[in-house]
């Protein structure tokens, strides 16, 4: 497993060598998004109001940002997950040119195969830590804030070797999750034996 | 008579702790977590997760970017009076909550469930919500527990009628299959506080499970043999697949398995499991009759445990 330190924007050389399971930290220009964005420009016919080209990162994400002293200020930061937006992402990855999507979890088979033609993988945090985080990230702007409310805006942010996070897809559309859950349904089933309960259980059908 | 001034300005501080400082009993599984961690990753990670929360007391910033939904418990003495009364106690939770979130403790996070409209507060129809239980005494306990989207959303909080004929083996089959399907990938934010109703109708195996995740001391046992082995065996199954912190690959998956229980129809089992994100945020204060408020290391929703 190899560790790689990247900046943006990432270019395709950049991600097609990460392999899941590999750990990798981002510096450079990205942008935050959770459902509301995605719905706006998807379902609701809206045009993004900034281009991707030279931001090629998209972190789901509701941010605590502040106002302090005219300057905008990030309170707490975590990756959410991105699993509840699988019904967006294949066309997120496509015509946001995206080349790297953070987020908690991971992404579903459509957009993983739209990520190996497109180029792009996602990576998942490690752990559940703000603190270790937010010295990390400089916020430059935000959009949509007034359509879509203070954490579901696109905010930029500068990230500066922000991480660790475990590639779970990679351009060849593998998943770090589906290899584990493999290994995680053998050790249920000897857990499940060690208590008693056979392979043949099957619960009395009561509706 | 306790004073609208002294429960509201104890229900601040209680959401504020709970929001911004890992409780001791949630610290104390961590450290242990971290101890017998044999995986390198998930040790940092474990590591990373509680050096961050240790500065978020310092810091006076949330625990989590999630600040969850907010639900309150209050314990209520019998004999206690409040100024105001019980609605006046509500509308004070209510005040101290859209304060928490001016102030950025906590995250605007609750929403208009069909329009999406955010209140900006997190102040809407039935949130916060408030539970009572009525014991011997003139003082108010107050709990303040945040429960996070990550462990509510994906399958961590679930409900199935388990026949007489399956019993416990029918219950710890359908309790580990739910939390393998909610873990996945992380979801439900492991290593979890799980937490299991027993018994009731549905919806009271569901609010045990609830207080269980989110109000037993984390490390306590349930006084019934019976129910201290389903908890027993159930952590060592679950710590034993390998899900880990955030579902990377790991030997800790529970902190707790905390089982609740209430008597039942003849007719079946209601069980309910609710898991509580690793973070596992919660604070309690209490108020005597003569308005002294004290901060309570542990709820205490169900006596010592």
């Amino acid at each position: 497993m190899a560790e790689y330190h990247l900046k943006g924007p990432l270019t395709d050389e950049d991600v097609t060598k990460l392999k899941i399971g590999d750990t990798v930290y981002i510096s450079g220009e990205c942008f935050t998004c959770r459902s509301r964005l995605q719905k706006y420009i998807f379902d609701e016919n809206n045009v993004l109001p900034f281009d991707t080209e030279n931001r090629n990162i998209l972190i789901h994400n509701g941010p605590i940002v502040i106002k302090e002293n005219g300057k905008w200020k990030l309170v707490s930061f975590m990756p959410t997950s991105s699993i509840r937006f699988e019904k967006w992402g294949a066309k997120s990855v496509s015509e946001w040119n995206l080349k790297m999507i953070v987020g908690k979890t991971t992404m579903g088979e459509e957009t993983a195969k739209m990520m190996k033609d497109k180029k792009c993988v996602h990576v998942s945090p490690r752990s559940v830590s703000p603190n270790l985080w937010i010295d990390s990230i400089e916020v430059q702007d935000v959009f949509l804030y007034d359509e879509l409310g203070r954490i579901e805006a696109a905010w930029f942010f500068k990230l500066n070797d922000l991480g660790p996070f475990i590639v779970d897809i990679d351009c060849e559309g593998n998943n770090y999750f589906d290899h584990l859950d493999k290994d995680i349904e053998h050790k249920k089933n000897e857990a499940l034996n060690n208590l008693g309960i056979d392979d043949s259980f099957e619960f009395t059908k009561l509706y | 008579m306790i004073k609208t001034e002294a429960y509201e300005k104890a229900l601040f501080e209680t959401i504020k702790r709970g929001a911004t400082e890992i409780s001791p009993d949630v610290k104390t599984a961590f450290e242990k977590a971290i101890e017998k961690e044999t995986i390198l990753d998930a040790k940092k990670g474990l590591l990373a997760t509680l050096d961050s929360m240790e500065m978020s007391k310092e810091r006076e910033n949330p625990l989590c970017v999630d600040t969850g939904w907010p639900i309150f418990y209050f314990k209520v003495g019998n004999n206690c009076e409040l100024e105001g009364g019980f609605m006046e106690l509500e509308n004070a939770a209510r005040r101290a909550v859209a304060k928490a979130t001016e102030l950025g403790y906590l995250r605007a996070t609750m929403k208009h469930p069909l329009t999406g409209y955010d209140p900006g507060n997190n102040i809407g129809m039935n949130i916060p919500d408030f539970t009572y239980q009525f014991v011997d005494g003139d003082f108010i306990e107050m709990s303040y527990a945040a429960k996070g989207g990550g462990s509510e959303c994906f399958g961590g909080t679930r409900h199935r009628i388990v026949a007489f004929a399956d019993g416990i083996k029918g219950i710890e089959k359908f309790v580990i299959d739910s939390f393998v399907a909610s873990a996945r990938a992380g979801a439900v934010c492991p290593p979890s506080v799980l937490g299991i109703g027993i018994g009731g109708t549905a919806n009271v195996a569901a609010n045990l499970a609830k207080e269980a995740a989110c109000l037993r001391t984390v490390g306590s046992k349930h006084p019934d043999p019976m129910f201290a082995k389903i908890e027993e065996d159930l952590y060592k199954a679950l710590n034993s697949l390998g899900i880990g912190i955030l579902g990377a690959g790991g030997d800790t998956s529970v902190l707790a398995v905390n089982v609740e229980y209430a008597y039942t129809h003849i007719a079946g089992i209601a069980c309910a499991t609710s898991t509580n994100c690793m973070v596992a945020r919660r604070a309690s204060s209490r108020i005597d009759a003569d308005g002294t408020i004290k901060k309570m290391v542990s709820p205490n929703w169900f006596g010592d445990r």
